[in-house]
């Protein structure tokens, strides 16, 4: 194969990739705090402590999924 | 066919339909789908295996492309490229494949009639693009995930990934822990929704415009499935690629690096090796 590693190491992989990807899992940090939080207090009868801490988390977690991404690229 | 007026019989189901039972399996038409996939794969690579030649002709070239493709991009993402590349590879052409033959004359609408309890008649097609089908995606999102996970461990060790989990400082823990368990998690269901939901979404978009236009005007969006198929295979294994490669790259920043040089002399050994293998 005429494949050259050390001609394509000199370029980056792309970044878009990750740009499409951030803004599913913004929205799924949340989905998925939310219904977490949900689940237990549909459990546990606990309504709306673990929703309320359920949707925090998840919102925590979108900012976090930001922060990474953004550190990664730097990284890189 | 019979067929109302305003009422086609074309229709795309978001789950997989079953076709018939061997045993307790219940064969659906995305496993025929994904046993084309599987069978164009396997061809390809009993070509290049039996037929490669140091000066490519036109089919050799062509089944090169896609793979010089990948390698080249991979190869640019960390110093240990080598032990993942045959992964991305793999997650590429695999869902290029399935992606492309959704786009099969045939695929999606020759099919067995089906009559349901309401008298409702529909046609199940006998072929579904295996990556129009959650479980499918859903499987290599977590191949995908194990293998970061898997790098991860690998790097920083298993103490060492709890701890990056627990986030830092240590008392923070309690409430950094569930938010990267968040984080960690929505990786998983964004690369299998994504993949679904745009090759879902394509399939309906082919069946309703052959259901309101049957001439010309699909083959336009036949042509955009063609780009989409691509760039959905694209995305999913290069988001593969850089989350395996940041976890390797957590490990080298943080102070181990006797691994990155070794495989990075090993990287550069490496062409001439093969050059003087070949």
């Amino acid at each position: 194969m005429a494949h050259d590693p050390q001609r394509s190491s000199s370029s980056r992989p792309p970044n878009w990739a990750l740009g499409m990807d951030l803004g599913i899992r913004l929205g799924l940090s949340v989905v998925i705090g939310l219904g977490g939080g949900l689940l237990l207090d549909n459990w546990l009868q606990t309504s709306p402590i673990f929703t309320l801490i359920g949707m925090v988390l998840g919102i925590g977690a979108a900012m976090a999924t930001i922060w990474s991404v953004a550190r990664d690229a730097m990284r890189r | 066919m019979p067929e109302e007026e305003g009422e086609s019989l074309i229709h795309v189901a978001i789950e997989a339909e079953p076709l018939f039972d061997i045993g307790p399996l219940t064969f659906t038409n995305s496993m025929v789908g994904a046993l084309i996939t599987t069978a164009v794969l396997l061809l390809a690579a009993a070509y290049m295996t039996r037929r490669s030649s140091l000066v490519p002709g036109r089919m050799q070239s062509v089944l090169e492309l896609p793979v010089e493709l990948m390698s080249g991009i991979v190869s640019a993402s960390s110093t240990r490229w080598r032990s993942y590349v045959a992964l991305i590879l793999a997650f590429f052409l695999v869902i290029l494949v399935s992606n492309w033959v959704g786009l099969l004359p045939g695929v999606g609408t020759i099919g067995i009639t089906h009559v349901d309890a309401s008298g409702h008649e529909a046609v199940i097609p006998i072929i579904r693009p295996a990556s129009a089908d959650l479980n499918f995606t859903l499987g290599l999102a977590i191949v995908a995930f194990v293998m970061f996970v898997y790098w991860g461990i690998k790097a920083n060790g298993g103490g060492g990934y709890l701890k990056e989990l627990m986030g830092e400082p240590g008392y923070m823990a309690p409430l950094m822990f569930p938010i990267n368990l968040i984080s960690e998690l929505s990786r998983l269901i964004s690369l299998s929704m994504r993949l679904f939901g745009n090759v879902f979404a394509g399939e309906v978009l082919l069946a309703t415009m052959l259901a309101l236009v049957p001439l010309f005007i699909p083959a336009a969006f036949l042509g955009l499935e063609l780009l989409f198929g691509f760039v959905q295979a694209l995305v999913f294994a290069l988001l593969a690629m850089t989350y395996i490669a940041t976890a390797i790259a957590e490990h080298h920043s943080s102070g181990h690096d006797d691994h990155g040089e070794a495989d990075a002399a090993h990287a550069d050994h490496a062409p001439a090796a093969e050059a003087a293998h070949a």
